[in-house]
């Protein structure tokens, strides 16, 4: 990941605060303060409970960044603008207390908060209205730039080191043993989703996530001797345009089309979910049907397929060619 | 375990005045209903959350497409609180237990985007789920334990197989890899977090710079390449039916350690030797952080952004806590109890050599305490 690429995310941040006239921005989601900051933190499963992350100010344009050492944090944040990792909700609130032009905001974008967040901020914040972000970041965040469609591409392709690897040993007892190793020997140790890995007869399903540098890659598909099946219709419907009943009509099996950059984004589409959404260029989705999985750049022409196979595509199994 | 649990749980908000508890983070869903979702990130765990909302009578209602078998919960279809199109259904569920006029005191863990915009908590007066749930917590059942142990007894085996793979020319995350499949083949899905094999500097000036003046750890930073002159911090947990383990070592990378080396590792079994002697019931935790600096001539023998001991449940790092920034008086009033858990994680550090740290994992007894986990060997070091 580039400077470049983490400036850009950060103006992105900055001018859709601007807009919104959003005075301080207090982001407690590790994606949203890895996209704004360019912050990797130590990777933990599961929820975290909300806490300020990143706080972002409109005026002096700064970051502060909740961390305890400088190991890690970008270059454009200063060493005084960290505050360290605490246990003491009172030396929280003075290190918000500390953050310049913050006890003067009017409007505190938070992407998530929780009760004592709210009853902390109407001290260290007292004429701040909380105003819910979560829209904000997910809104700059849907259409990607092109490094960041590159990094996913290079993510998808850790991916389909940890498919090989499944498909190497089918007879493995621990099958996703081997696909762990190999993404790791790409230096990936991170799953995103839960990993899949079953056989039906002579076919193996297969379906691995997996994050690097802060960006996700994903592949899932049913393999037959080590060729993975037809990609659905529903890949190549997801164009410019493409409205909830163009997904549906594509549809085969059980499907979902979701954003996908650092992680789990917006849009979800699905049978029940996203009516009223339409696909626009430069949206990256994660797009499933039934057992297939690709993730695909939005275009106006045919989507830019980032999971495309490590072999040539031209004879997927159950081709007759 | 799952009815003692929610009894807990639902001591606790009565005597807090809770009218009902609606909770979104995956740790205390599974504490509230027994439901433990896989160990995903982050972006992942919240799309898809499982939610659960808690009265004072009836089933938990517990909102998930994908529920863990044989939970004691009434189960209801996914509600997604991110998204303002699902509000409705959140609106519903917690309407089930709380009523839908907000006079009453609500408990929750936290408060989305679209639950804001929606205003479905407006009225109400909200306290932090952890309230409630904090104090239930504290003190484990045997079951509990259990799974606790079992956690911990097979990240021992993993690591101690990955300790023998740690040489010259190896990197981190190879480690991790090799970490990662020998715990799924020992049967455990879950690893909680990115395992950690950081080297460690020999001074604290050779940075990084911290806000306490002592070493960085853990960082997550990069992928080091080991080297025989290393000293490598070690740190991996996995869960087991939500419960996790925690296991810290000090490494050496193919080679025996020097006597400087040796010389920490027995600074610190002195450390954890004094505190295991002071631990028992009835104990403050101020007692334990005075006999782990008794033992360390009067430093200070832990991490100052973190803690000398530390709490271990549903979740790798929770009450109590001994020797954190939250102040003497804390750890002064803490007492503990039969069926808490600990984490000792004493630090020892002499610049110019570098530091040893490991964890070693207990429950507090009736009469003392007893070990989590099979407490393995600190090989290299000699003990």
């Amino acid at each position: 990941m580039t400077t470049e690429l983490v400036a850009a995310r950060r103006r992105r941040v900055l001018e859709a605060m601007s807009e919104r006239e959003v005075d301080a921005l207090v982001l407690g989601r590790q994606d949203n303060v890895g996209y704004s900051t360019g912050m990797a933190r130590l990777w933990t499963s599961g929820t975290r409970p909300f806490g300020a992350g990143c706080v972002l100010m409109a005026k002096t344009q700064r970051t502060h960044l909740l961390s305890s050492w400088d190991a890690g944090v970008p270059i454009s944040v200063v060493f005084d603008d960290l505050y360290p990792i605490t246990w003491n909700p009172k030396i929280m609130a003075s290190s918000m207390a500390a953050i310049a032009g913050l006890s003067t905001a009017r409007r505190l974008g938070v992407d998530a908060c929780s009760p004592s967040f709210i009853r902390a901020a109407a001290r260290f914040a007292p004429d701040a209205q909380i105003v819910p972000c979560d829209d904000l970041l997910a809104q700059v965040r849907t259409v990607k730039l092109v490094e960041e469609i590159e990094l996913v591409r290079s993510a998808c392709q850790v991916a389909w080191s940890g498919v090989e690897a499944v498909l190497d040993r089918p007879d493995d007892p621990t099958p996703i043993a081997p696909a762990l190793v190999a993404m790791a020997a790409q230096g990936a140790t991170i799953p995103s989703s839960r990993p899949v890995v079953r056989s039906e007869g002579d076919t193996t399903v297969v379906d691995l996530g997996v994050m690097v540098d802060l960006y996700e890659g994903g592949v899932g598909g049913r393999f037959v001797d080590g060729r993975r099946e037809h990609p659905p219709a529903l890949v190549d419907a997801c164009r410019n345009g493409a409205t909830h009943e163009d997904l549906a009509r594509s549809s085969t099996g059980p499907w979902l089309v979701r954003g996908l950059g650092m992680g789990y984004e917006t849009p979800i589409i699905d049978a029940q979910r996203g009516q009223d959404l339409t696909l626009v260029t430069g949206m990256v989705l994660s797009v499933t049907d039934g057992d297939h999985r690709d993730v695909v750049a939005v275009t106006t022409g045919e989507p830019d397929v980032l999971s495309t196979p490590p072999y040539p595509t031209s004879r997927p199994a159950g081709s007759d060619a | 375990m799952r009815r003692e649990r929610l009894a807990r749980l639902r001591h606790h908000m009565a005597a807090q005045d809770v009218a009902a508890t609606v909770l979104l983070h995956d740790p205390h869903v599974a504490y509230a209903s027994g439901h433990v979702g896989p160990a995903v990130d982050s972006t992942h765990a919240v799309y898809q959350r499982p939610v659960a909302v808690i009265g004072h009578e009836g089933p938990v209602h517990l909102f998930t497409d994908h529920p863990s078998p044989d939970l004691a919960t009434e189960i209801h279809p996914s509600v997604f609180p991110e998204l303002d199109e699902s509000v409705a259904g959140l609106v519903e569920a917690i309407g089930m237990v709380a009523g839908t006029s907000g006079t009453s005191r609500l408990a929750v863990d936290e408060v989305t985007g679209a639950m804001l915009r929606s205003g479905l908590l407006d009225g109400f007066d909200l306290v932090d789920a952890g309230r409630v749930l904090g104090p239930a917590r504290l003190l484990k059942t045997e079951d509990e334990l259990a799974c606790i142990d079992r956690a911990q007894r097979i990240n021992e085996v993993a690591m101690e197989e990955v300790r023998t793979a740690c040489l010259p020319g190896v990197r981190r995350s190879e480690l991790a890899g090799l970490f990662s499949s020998r715990v799924r083949q020992l049967g455990v899905d879950d690893v909680l977090i990115d395992p950690i094999f950081q080297p460690m500097p020999r001074n604290l000036s050779d940075g990084p710079r911290t806000s306490t003046g002592h070493v960085a750890f853990p960082t997550g930073v990069g992928d080091p390449l080991f080297n025989e002159e290393d000293l490598v911090w070690v740190d991996t947990g996995i869960g087991v039916e939500g419960y996790a383990s925690d296991y810290g070592r000090t490494w050496v990378v193919g080679r025996d350690p020097s006597s400087a080396e040796q010389g920490l590792f027995r600074r610190w079994s002195a450390v954890m030797e004094a505190s295991l002697a002071t631990m028992g019931p009835g104990v403050t935790l101020a007692e334990v952080g005075r006999a782990a600096i008794g033992a360390d001539r009067g430093s200070v023998p832990w991490l100052p952004h973190f803690y000398l001991a530390h709490g271990l449940g549903v979740e790798s790092a929770e009450m109590p806590m001994v020797g954190t920034d939250l102040g003497e008086e804390f750890d002064e009033q803490f007492v503990l109890e039969p069926g808490m858990v600990l984490v000792l994680e004493p630090v020892v550090w002499e610049d110019g050599i570098g530091g040893y740290r490991a964890e070693e994992v207990l429950a507090i007894t009736d009469t003392g305490w007893r070990p989590l986990g099979g407490w393995p060997s600190h090989l290299p070091f000699k003990t």
